[in-house]
């Protein structure tokens, strides 16, 4: 069915064409908001709030890119909830070895289709990307999160943080030279195919 | 070779995004080729950007779909609802009421009726005292009666047949000895006794046996609607209730939680 139509249908109080939209764009805003608090726990309410705010405020979207209104949503819930792990910081339940170590890649991470290869390489990569993510700024992972990793373009980004066009390309401008140089620290760690080279000292 | 400021960094950012209007892009073009380190910088930048676009996509845990219940969308409701919505604020008002008018119906009918005793009370005053005076002493008059009985028993043993008058020529007897007497008397064995008085003494005194009327206006007949409000009331209350619990039961049934 239309996206447009599915709207209009749910800005007419048809929670059924709602939850369709939902099982449209679950998974991106689970990734998004995933990326952005780095806890999966957390990811899941910030995607079921975003939803169900959304929801109440549909007859507040003026049409344009749905997929920046909902992304929109997401952010803020993602920003809710950094403020609250801010003002009540938790320590995560990872779980640990007989030693004591932290078990970084735990089996349940695992893709069950993909080789032992693949799955390293993809753990290492995830792991490697989070870790740089992590230690920028919410508001420039935010934007590099939308930009570069779901691929928005930077008028849907713009929407999506409510910032204007400039502050994005700023944002993200910076944004990817902290992770370049973040990410070349991993650089013996990453896969091959996506092994940075250190083209020169900027 | 110069190094790219953090302007032209951004610069190269946007031209990566294709952001860039078409003379910005015509001119930092130009920079890439002729110096070596704009060129190294894009390349480390799409390199960034290649790895972050192909950041492993995880699905989502569970969906997200939202319940009637978590929307706030409430099911239809039945058709009587609405009249019993209100039921039980009004059952509550008719209760209210109830108890207010019982009260002033009361604190009404207590003051009417002392009202209407009064007057009698003192227009009849001389012969309530003169009847209730001898009820106090009553007992003192009945003595010469008493000791007066052994002789009229004798007579009663020894005629059996006349048992029936005895009582009346014994009271009458007394009352021509004291005449105020007899309306000390007022048990149902003594009525023979009145009817002889009233028949044998003037009719000032037999009025004075009479019991007053005041008394008689006590006797009020019962307002139904003092019961009748209640009764509706409860009924209401209940109606809303069970209306209520239906309406519940019906929204838990089709909108489970979680």
């Amino acid at each position: 069915m239309d996206e447009s139509a599915l709207i209009l249908d749910a800005q007419h109080g048809d929670l059924q064409a709602f939850n369709t939209l939902v099982l449209t764009y679950q998974d991106r805003l689970y990734n998004t908001a995933l990326r952005i608090l780095n806890d999966e726990e957390q990811a899941a309410d910030a995607v079921q709030e975003a939803f169900l705010s959304a929801f109440r405020a549909l007859n507040s979207y003026r049409g344009g890119s749905f997929r920046a209104w909902l992304l929109r949503t997401v952010t803020n819930a993602c920003y809710d909830e950094l403020r609250r792990k801010k003002r009540r910081p938790t320590t995560p339940l990872e779980p640990e070895t007989t030693d004591g170590d932290e078990v970084e890649s735990p089996r349940w991470l695992a893709d069950p289709h993909a080789s032992p290869e693949e799955s390293l390489d993809q753990a290492e990569l995830e792991h490697a990307i989070q870790h740089c993510l992590e230690n920028l700024p919410a508001d420039f992972r935010a934007v590099v999160v939308l930009a570069d990793i779901q691929g928005l373009d930077y008028s849907e980004v713009a929407i999506a943080v409510h910032k204007p066009l400039g502050t994005i390309k700023s944002r993200l401008a910076r944004a990817r030279l902290r992770l370049r140089d973040c990410l070349q620290a991993f650089r013996e760690l990453l896969p091959a195919a996506f092994r940075l080279e250190e083209q020169s000292s900027l | 070779m110069t190094t790219p400021s953090s302007c032209d960094l951004e610069l190269l950012s946007a031209y990566l995004d294709e952001q860039l209007s078409q003379s910005d892009r015509a001119r930092l073009e130009i920079r890439i080729h002729a110096d070596p380190a704009f060129a190294n910088a894009l390349e480390e930048l799409r390199q960034t950007r290649t790895l972050l676009r192909h950041t492993p996509q995880r699905r989502a845990p569970r969906n997200f779909i939202l319940t009637p219940w978590m929307a706030g969308i409430r099911p239809p409701v039945p058709r009587l609802v609405p009249v019993f919505s209100w039921a039980s604020a009004v059952a509550m008002l008719f209760f209210i009421f109830t108890l207010g008018a019982g009260l002033v119906g009361q604190l009404s009918f207590g003051l009417a009726a002392r009202s209407a005793v009064a007057p009698m009370a003192s227009g009849a005053g001389p012969l309530v005292a003169a009847t209730m005076a001898p009820v106090v002493a009553a007992p003192a008059p009945m003595a010469p009666a008493a000791t007066a009985a052994p002789a009229t028993m004798a007579s009663v043993l020894a005629a059996p047949a006349t048992v029936a008058p005895v009582p009346t020529v014994s009271v009458a007897n007394s009352s021509n000895l004291a005449p105020a007497d007899q309306t000390v008397l007022p048990t149902p064995t003594e009525e023979p006794s009145i009817m002889a008085v009233e028949q044998s003494t003037p009719p000032a005194v037999a009025r004075v046996a009479q019991p007053p009327s005041a008394p008689k206006a006590l006797h009020r007949p019962v307002n139904l609607w003092l019961f009748i409000w209640p009764g509706l009331a409860v009924i209401l209350g209940a109606l809303a209730g069970l209306v209520f619990w239906f309406n519940k039961r019906t929204f838990q049934r089709k909108n489970p939680r979680g």
